[in-house]
C-alpha cells in the first residue's frame, strides 16, 4: 500500500518535470548558452576570427574601463537615476494603490486604473517625442512657465534638470503598472483587521499606517529587493531617446555609454567587459538583498 | 531534485556543444569539396588563356566565370525579374566580353563589411570583390590573398580609364600601390566642395537686405550675422519661435561640406575640425588647433547673443529640417546638393521660397576647402585567379564604354534603359565609382551649355545631365509654378555647383590636402572615447556651459592625455 503511493507520487512528479522541459530548454538556449560570450571580455575580439580565434588579453579591458576618466561620473549617473526611479517609483505606486483601494465606485476605479496603466504599454521611442514636445523651449510646459512670469527652462538641455526629468517621466510611465502588485497585496489583507480597527475608533490615516502598510510590507520589501538588481541599468531606451551630448555629464549612463563605445565604436570586447561588471554588481546586490529580506521578514526570494 | 536539474543541464550543454562542433565540421567538408571543382575549372580555362590579346575590350573566346562579392542596396530600382546576378549590366558583360558573373555573397551596407571580414579571416575570398576600407585592403595584401594587378593595369586599362585616375594626380593610384605594386582598382572619390551657406533670397528681397557687394557670392561672417539678425527681427516667414541659425549637436563635420555643421565658419577662420593634417612634418588633429578655438569663440558668442538656436544641442537633424520647412529659419549650411533632398521640403511648404548659395570668405577674401581622400572602395582580385586582367576589362567596360559610347543604345537598349530609369549603380559588377576629378564641373558645363542652348541636349555627356537640363529649362520657363523637382535641380546646379565653378575659375579656393591615416592600434581602443570627449566639450563651450577660453585648453589637454598623444606618434610612424 505504502509502496504504491510512493511510486504514484514519483510518476506524477516526473510528469511535472517533463512539462518543464521546453522551458528549461529555452532557458538554457537563450540565457546560459550566450554566457559563452563572456569570453569576449577577456579577449581582443574580432568578429571575423570568432570566439575561439580571437586573442586572449586577460583583464586588459577591465583595467582600461577603470582608468577611463568618465567611469566614475557614469556610474554615479546610473546609480542616481536608477535609485531615484526605484525609490520614487515605489513610493508613488504604494500611495496610488492605497488611495485607489479606497474608491468604492467600481466604474470610476476601473477607468482610473486603465488610464494609469496605459503609458506602460507605450514604447519610449514614441513617448520620447511627446516628452520632447512638452519640455523643449517652445513646449507646453515652458509656455505655462512664461505665462506665469517665470523664466523658460531648457529641460532637455540642462544638466540640472535632465535627471529629474528622466526620473519623473519614468515614474509617471510605470507607477500605474507597478501598483498592480500592491493592490493585490492590499486585497489579501484580512478585512477583519480593518473592521476591528474601525470598531476601536481609529482614523483612516491610522488604519493605513497600522494595518495596510504592515500587511503590505513583505511584498514591498520583496519588490524593492528585486529592483535593486537593476540599479546599474537606468533604462537605455528612455535615456537614449532623450539625451544629447549637452547632457552627457548628467545623463550618460552605463547602458548608453556601452552602446556608443561598444557597438557604434565596434569595441565588442570592451562592451562585454562593462556588461559583465554590471551583472556582477547586480548579482552581489541581489544576494545581499535576499539575505536582508530573510533577516527582516523571514521570507526569501529564492 | 537539484541532481536531476544538474544532470539535465549537463546533458543539454553537451548536446549544444556537440551540435556546434558538427556545424564546424560541416563547414570544413564544404571547403574541401570545393577545391577539386576549382582546379578542374582552371584546367579548362588554361586553353582559353592562350587566345587572349592585349585589347582592353577584347572578348574571351571561351566563357570565363568570375565569382564576386557584391555590396548591394536595399532598393536598387531594378526592373522586375532582374537580380544582382542577372541584370542588364551582367548580360551586357556576358555578351560583350564573354564574362559570366556569379555572386559568392551579396550583402547590404555594413553586413557586407562583415562578409568581407569573414572571407578575409577564412583566407577564402571570391575571385573579385569590393573592399570598403583601406585597412582591409592592407590586411588582404599582408596576408598575401590578393593578386598584383600592375601588369594587368598597364597592359589592359583603356586610355580613358588611365586618364580618369590621372586626373587625381598620383593620389588615386598611390592609395593602392604597395611596394611598387598596384594591388587593387580604386574607386575614385572626387572632392565634395565647401559647405555652402544657403539663404532665403525671397526674404532678402522682401526685406531689402543686400550683401555681397562684389557679387562673387563670397560673404563675410559679419554679413551673415547681419542677415540672421534681420531675419530674426523682421520674421519674414511670419513663423512662431523664430531661430537665427540652427546647428546639429555635434557641430563640426569631418566632411568639408558637412550639412548643418559650423564647418563654413571654422574653415573661414582657418580651422579644419575632425581633419588630420601634416603641419611642419608633424601630424596634427584639426579639432585641437588654435584656429578651432577661435571658431568656437565665435560660435559661443553667437549663442550668447541669441543668434544661434537657443535649443542648440537638443535640436536634432529632423528638427532643423522642420525649422527650415516651417519658415522659422532662413539660413542653413550644407553641401551643393541639399536643394535636391532637403531644401525641396521648404519649397513644398512655401511656393515662393528661393535660395541663394554663398560661401564664407576668410580675412584675405579666399575660401578654404579641403581635398577628400582620392579613393573610396577598392576592387581586389584573388591571388592565383587565372584572369586578373578581367577585372581591368570589366572596369574599362563600365567606367569607359558605358559612359562614353554613343552607339550603345542601338545594340543594348536595355542598358540605356537602366541609365534612364535611374537603376542604382550598385547593380554593376563592381560597386565603385570611377569618375574624373573634374566630373562635377564637367557635368556642370554640359548643363550650363544645354540650358543656354550652346549645346544640344543630346550632346550632354551623361544621361543624368540630359535629364537635369530639361528640369532646369522647365523651371526657367515658369519659376513661380515650377514642379518641386525642377526647382531643386535648378538650385542645386545653377546655384550650388555654379558657385563651386565660379570659385574655381576665379582661383578663390585655397585647398588643404589632409592626411588620411590608417586606423592605428590606439585609435581602435580609444577613438570612440576621444570622440565623446570632443563632442561633449564642443557643445558645452558653444552653449556657454563652460568658458571657451579655459575649456578649450582643458579639452586639448585631456585629448592628448587620453590617447591622442599616442595616436599622433603612431600616425607619424605611418608617415615615415
Amino acid at each position: 500500500m505504502k509502496k504504491e503511493k510512493k511510486s504514484r507520487r514519483r510518476y506524477s512528479e516526473t510528469m511535472y518535470h517533463l512539462m518543464m522541459l521546453p522551458g528549461m530548454f529555452f532557458l538554457i538556449l537563450f540565457s546560459y548558452v550566450p554566457m559563452v560570450g563572456i569570453l569576449m571580455a577577456f579577449q581582443d575580439f574580432v568578429p571575423a576570427k570568432g570566439l575561439w580565434g580571437s586573442k586572449f588579453v586577460g583583464l586588459k579591458h577591465f583595467i582600461y574601463m577603470f582608468q577611463l576618466p568618465d567611469i566614475a561620473k557614469i556610474v554615479r549617473n546610473t546609480v542616481t537615476i536608477a535609485l531615484g526611479k526605484i525609490i520614487i517609483g515605489t513610493f508613488m505606486a504604494i500611495a496610488f494603490s492605497i488611495l485607489l483601494n479606497e474608491i468604492r465606485h467600481k466604474f470610476f476605479k476601473k477607468s482610473v486604473q486603465t488610464i494609469v496603466y496605459l503609458p506602460h504599454f507605450l514604447s519610449w521611442v514614441v513617448l520620447a517625442s511627446v516628452v520632447v514636445n512638452m519640455f523643449n523651449l517652445d513646449g507646453s510646459v515652458n509656455q505655462i512657465l512664461s505665462a506665469v512670469g517665470m523664466e523658460k527652462i531648457n529641460f532637455l538641455g540642462s544638466n540640472k534638470t535632465f535627471q529629474p526629468l528622466i526620473i519623473g517621466t519614468d515614474v509617471w510611465k510605470e507607477f500605474g503598472y507597478n501598483s498592480i502588485v500592491y493592490l493585490a497585496a492590499i486585497t489579501s489583507i484580512d478585512p477583519g483587521l480593518h473592521e476591528a480597527a474601525a470598531i476601536d475608533g481609529t482614523s483612516w490615516w491610522k488604519r493605513v499606517w497600522h494595518v495596510t502598510l504592515p500587511g503590505m510590507l513583505p511584498i514591498i520589501l520583496l519588490m524593492a529587493a528585486m529592483s535593486l538588481t537593476s540599479i546599474l541599468s537606468a533604462g537605455f531606451d528612455q535615456i537614449y531617446n532623450l539625451y544629447s551630448p549637452i547632457v552627457y555629464e548628467s545623463g550618460d549612463v552605463l547602458d548608453t555609454y556601452v552602446y556608443r563605445i561598444g557597438l557604434v565604436g565596434r569595441q565588442y570586447s570592451f562592451g562585454s567587459a562593462v556588461g559583465l561588471c554590471r551583472s556582477f554588481v547586480g548579482m552581489i546586490l541581489l544576494l545581499t538583498a535576499n539575505r536582508l529580506t530573510k533577516k527582516l521578514t523571514d521570507r526569501k526570494i529564492f | 531534485m537539484t541532481k536531476l536539474y544538474k544532470r539535465f543541464s549537463a546533458a543539454m550543454l553537451a548536446a549544444v556543444l556537440a551540435f556546434s562542433m558538427t556545424a564546424c565540421k560541416a563547414d570544413h567538408t564544404k571547403d574541401k569539396e570545393k577545391e577539386p571543382v576549382e582546379t578542374e575549372n582552371t584546367d579548362s580555362k588554361n586553353e582559353a588563356k592562350d587566345t587572349k590579346s592585349a585589347d582592353p575590350f577584347g572578348a574571351y573566346e571561351n566563357e570565363i566565370t568570375v565569382t564576386v562579392g557584391r555590396q548591394t542596396l536595399q532598393n536598387p530600382k531594378m526592373p522586375e525579374g532582374d537580380t544582382y546576378e542577372d541584370n542588364a549590366y551582367t548580360r551586357w558583360l556576358k555578351d560583350r566580353l564573354n564574362i559570366k558573373i556569379t555572386d559568392e555573397f551579396e550583402a547590404n551596407g555594413d553586413d557586407y563589411n562583415r562578409q568581407v571580414s569573414l572571407a578575409l579571416s577564412a583566407g577564402e575570398i571570391p575571385d573579385m570583390m569590393k573592399v570598403v576600407s583601406q585597412d582591409e585592403l592592407i590586411e588582404l595584401y599582408e596576408n598575401d590573398l590578393i593578386a598584383d594587378l600592375t601588369d594587368a593595369y598597364h597592359t589592359y586599362a583603356s586610355d580613358y580609364l588611365k586618364e580618369v585616375y590621372a586626373s587625381y594626380g598620383d593620389r588615386a593610384l598611390n592609395n593602392v600601390t604597395f611596394d611598387g605594386k598596384i594591388i587593387a582598382l580604386p574607386g575614385t572619390n572626387a572632392d565634395s566642395g565647401p559647405s555652402e551657406v544657403w539663404i532665403r533670397s525671397d526674404w532678402m528681397e522682401q526685406l531689402g537686405i543686400t550683401v555681397d557687394e562684389d557679387n562673387n557670392n563670397c560673404i563675410t561672417i559679419e554679413e551673415l550675422e547681419m542677415v540672421a539678425r534681420e531675419f530674426m527681427d523682421k520674421n519674414p516667414g511670419k513663423a512662431e519661435n523664430v531661430v537665427g541659425i540652427a546647428l546639429i549637436p555635434w557641430l563640426t563635420s569631418g566632411d568639408s561640406d558637412g550639412t548643418f555643421s559650423m564647418n563654413s565658419i571654422a574653415y573661414a577662420m582657418g580651422a579644419f575640425p575632425k581633419t588630420w593634417m601634416k603641419v611642419d612634418g608633424k601630424a596634427v588633429y584639426g579639432s585641437t588647433t588654435q584656429e578651432t578655438k577661435n571658431a568656437m569663440v565665435k560660435v559661443a558668442e553667437w549663442f550668447k547673443t541669441g543668434l544661434l538656436d537657443p535649443q542648440l544641442g537638443t535640436r536634432t537633424w529632423d528638427d532643423i529640417s522642420a525649422l527650415l520647412a516651417n519658415g522659422q529659419t532662413g539660413i542653413t549650411f550644407g553641401t551643393w546638393h541639399i536643394p535636391d533632398w532637403l531644401l525641396n521640403n521648404v519649397r513644398a511648404m512655401d511656393s515662393k521660397a528661393a535660395f541663394e548659395a554663398y560661401v564664407i570668405e576668410d580675412a584675405n577674401g579666399k575660401v578654404n576647402c579641403k581635398h577628400n581622400d582620392a579613393t573610396a572602395g577598392y576592387i581586389v582580385v584573388r591571388k592565383g585567379y587565372e584572369y586578373p586582367e578581367a577585372a581591368v576589362k570589366i572596369a574599362n567596360l563600365f567606367y569607359d564604354e558605358l559612359v562614353n559610347s554613343k552607339a550603345l543604345g542601338e545594340k543594348y537598349p536595355e542598358v540605356m534603359k537602366y541609365q534612364a530609369d535611374g537603376v542604382d549603380g550598385s547593380v554593376r559588377p563592381f560597386n565603385i565609382e570611377v569618375n574624373s576629378y573634374t566630373s562635377l564641373l564637367d557635368d556642370y558645363s554640359d548643363i550650363k551649355g544645354g540650358v543656354s542652348g550652346e549645346i544640344a541636349i543630346e550632346d550632354a555627356r551623361t544621361t543624368e545631365s540630359k535629364n537635369v537640363i530639361s528640369n532646369i529649362k522647365n523651371y526657367l520657363a515658369d519659376p513661380a509654378n515650377a514642379e518641386i523637382v525642377d526647382w531643386s535641380k535648378y538650385h542645386s546646379r545653377m546655384k550650388g555647383i555654379a558657385l563651386i565653378q565660379s570659385l574655381t575659375e576665379s582661383d578663390t579656393f585655397v585647398w588643404l590636402t589632409p592626411i588620411f591615416p590608417q586606423t592605428t592600434q590606439t585609435m581602435e581602443t580609444n577613438w570612440a572615447n576621444l570622440g565623446k570627449l570632443e563632442e561633449e566639450a564642443f557643445i558645452k563651450m558653444a552653449t556657454g556651459a563652460i568658458e571657451v577660453e579655459a575649456g578649450f585648453d582643458q579639452f586639448v589637454k585631456e585629448w592628448y592625455s587620453q590617447g591622442g598623444e599616442q595616436i599622433i606618434s603612431e600616425i607619424e610612424e605611418q608617415l615615415k
